[in-house]
């Protein structure tokens, strides 16, 4: 039968292409040895303590544990681990203050966009002893390869205020502290998230650093959210502002309505 | 510590007959609360504050509906000018100097009325004094009559449009209801009877906190219901503790302690905006 032959044929070919794919790979697999088997996934395994953090009302910060082993040794001479995280980014304004008729006011003031709410970067040493500059500026590891772009203010002291105001604020770490090796492949990082911590996806990148190289990295990540009865009212507020704004005529009204009657009872 | 601070406002605005919104909104700007939230939180606290006393005068038939409708009127376009200056002024990062500086100059001058004011009373005490008010003033010159009957009055609207326009920005930029400086207005610029003033205003001052409530929560979103809330449940009780130790209080003495207190408020915003910052720079998110 026709069709039965070309059938035949068809499985022919697709089996030859079978073998030559796995002659092409293991080819591809020897040539390619020293540089690809160094990238294999199973080099670095990490994880997080947790893939969500709740913010209620009595949150007054958490921490995050980034931990996680290498095939290879770590430490001086061998490979290297950096830990970036991040969070969401917003447009960000920087005021500066100038004293008018012996008063002080928001003066000039510089706009960012895409700064990213929170940042952290550690490693088992600075990054950027363990990686050339244009390695750092492509990925973005280290608050100095930023891409902070203004507009307004020109002047240069209101990208380091940014930096300062947001390091201070525990909200962008650099080098906080060294990743802590255990053992010599386990590595692990306690990742402070303050307070101020806005909501959103925060991203974590771990890097493994090999010659000064990136080999490996695994992306990890987790959710930042509000919960609670105070969270169901900011959703509310931000989805439904008119709902919300007669809510609270209404209830104001209602709650002093009823205060009144009830304290006069007494 | 925000019911404590809403008991204690509550107590002074029970105890000097006052709305309370002038004090309540600077402290909760002085504890370092955003002044977007004080701002609109404290306009939605006087809300609630001064439902209660609108009921009671409105059974007491206290209120001139028709010159309230005319105060509202004007209450309700000033509420939303207002909401828009103060839109602006968050946009050009001014609104903090902006609130404080409204604080500084209505405290300011309110208090230092208030305690000449009462001085001179003290020092008056044993003499009669016969206040007058002024029946004919210009507001009796002006077009668009008409005849307020519950005030007894035949006046032009423009005066009371007016009036009712600037207490509404002032509701709407500072928080309050307006009543300590609506209560001097319709008694001096409009001649009103003192009878009726407390019960009018204080329907200007429901309806000019509502229309500043939902303008705020809808255009700058600085209305926190927990807050208010909060402040309201301390409010309302201070207010009660307040009103009942006022009466036996001396009304010269408890003048010019709340004009000492305001005065003392004022002083302390003035301080913020004087003293050089300890940072030069800020850092906000952008709208």
């Amino acid at each position: 039968m026709p069709s039965g032959m070309v059938m035949q044929a068809a499985r022919a070919i697709a089996a030859r292409q079978r073998i030559c794919g796995r002659i092409l790979g293991v080819l591809l697999l020897v040539l390619l040895v020293p540089s690809w088997v160094a990238a294999q996934p199973s080099d670095l395994v990490a994880r997080l303590s947790t893939e969500r953090v709740a913010i209620t009302t009595a949150f007054t910060g958490e921490s995050i544990l980034v931990f996680g082993s290498t095939e290879e040794p770590l430490g001086p001479g061998g490979d290297e681990v950096i830990i970036l995280a991040r969070g969401p980014s917003g447009p960000f304004v920087v005021r500066r203050k100038v004293e008018v008729l012996g008063l002080w006011f928001n003066g000039p003031a510089a706009r960012f966009e895409d700064v990213p709410v929170f940042y952290a970067v550690a490693g088992t040493r600075p990054a950027s002893r363990l990686l050339p500059e244009e390695i750092l500026v492509q990925r973005g590891i280290g608050l100095a390869s930023l891409p902070l772009i203004s507009t307004g203010a020109r002047a240069p002291g209101f990208r380091t205020a940014l930096r300062d105001l947001k390091q201070s604020s525990r909200l962008w770490q650099e080098d906080a502290q060294p990743i802590e090796i255990a053992g010599s492949r386990l590595f692990n990082l306690r990742l402070p998230l303050p307070s101020t911590v806005q909501p959103g996806n925060y991203r974590v990148e771990v890097m493994l650093v090999r010659a000064r190289r990136i080999v490996a990295t695994e992306q990890l990540g987790f959710i930042i959210e509000r919960v609670g009865t105070a969270a169901e009212i900011e959703r509310v507020a931000r989805t439904q502002p008119v709902l919300y704004a007669l809510l609270c005529i209404v209830l104001a009204a209602l709650a002093g309505w009823l205060g009144s009657v009830i304290f006069r009872r007494n | 510590m925000l019911v404590g601070i809403g008991f204690a406002v509550g107590w002074l605005s029970g105890l000097f007959g006052v709305g309370g919104g002038f004090l309540l909104t600077p402290v909760l700007m002085l504890i370092g609360i955003p002044s977007t939230v004080a701002v609109a939180s404290g306009a939605n606290q006087t809300l609630g504050a001064s439902v209660s006393g609108l009921i009671a005068q409105a059974r007491r038939m206290n209120v001139d509906w028709q010159m309230g409708a005319v105060l509202v009127a004007g209450g309700l376009v000033g509420s939303v000018v207002g909401v828009q200056i103060f839109a602006l002024l968050r946009r050009a990062g001014q609104v903090d100097a902006a609130v404080a500086i409204f604080y500084v100059v209505v405290l300011g001058s309110v208090g230092t009325l208030m305690v000449m004011e009462s001085i001179r009373a003290i020092f008056r005490r044993s003499r009669a004094q016969v206040s007058r008010r002024s029946n004919h003033s210009w507001a009796h010159g002006l077009p668009l009559k008409m005849r307020f009957r519950k005030s007894r009055l035949y006046i032009s609207v423009i005066p009371p449009l007016i009036v009712g326009f600037v207490i509404g920005i002032l509701s709407a930029i500072m928080g309050v209801g307006g009543g300590f400086m609506l209560v001097p207005a319709m008694i001096y610029i409009l001649g009103m009877p003192t009878a009726v003033v407390i019960g009018t205003s204080l329907f200007q001052v429901v309806c000019v906190t509502a229309s500043v409530t939902f303008l705020q929560a809808i255009q700058v979103g600085g209305v926190d219901i927990v807050l208010t809330l909060l402040l309201l449940l301390g409010g309302v009780a201070g207010a009660q503790f307040g009103a009942a130790m006022g009466g036996k209080l001396r009304g010269e003495e408890t003048r010019v302690l709340l004009g000492l207190l305001v005065l003392g408020v004022a002083g302390s915003l003035l301080w913020d905006l004087w003293r050089v910052p300890q940072t030069l720079f800020s850092v906000g998110p952008a709208f």
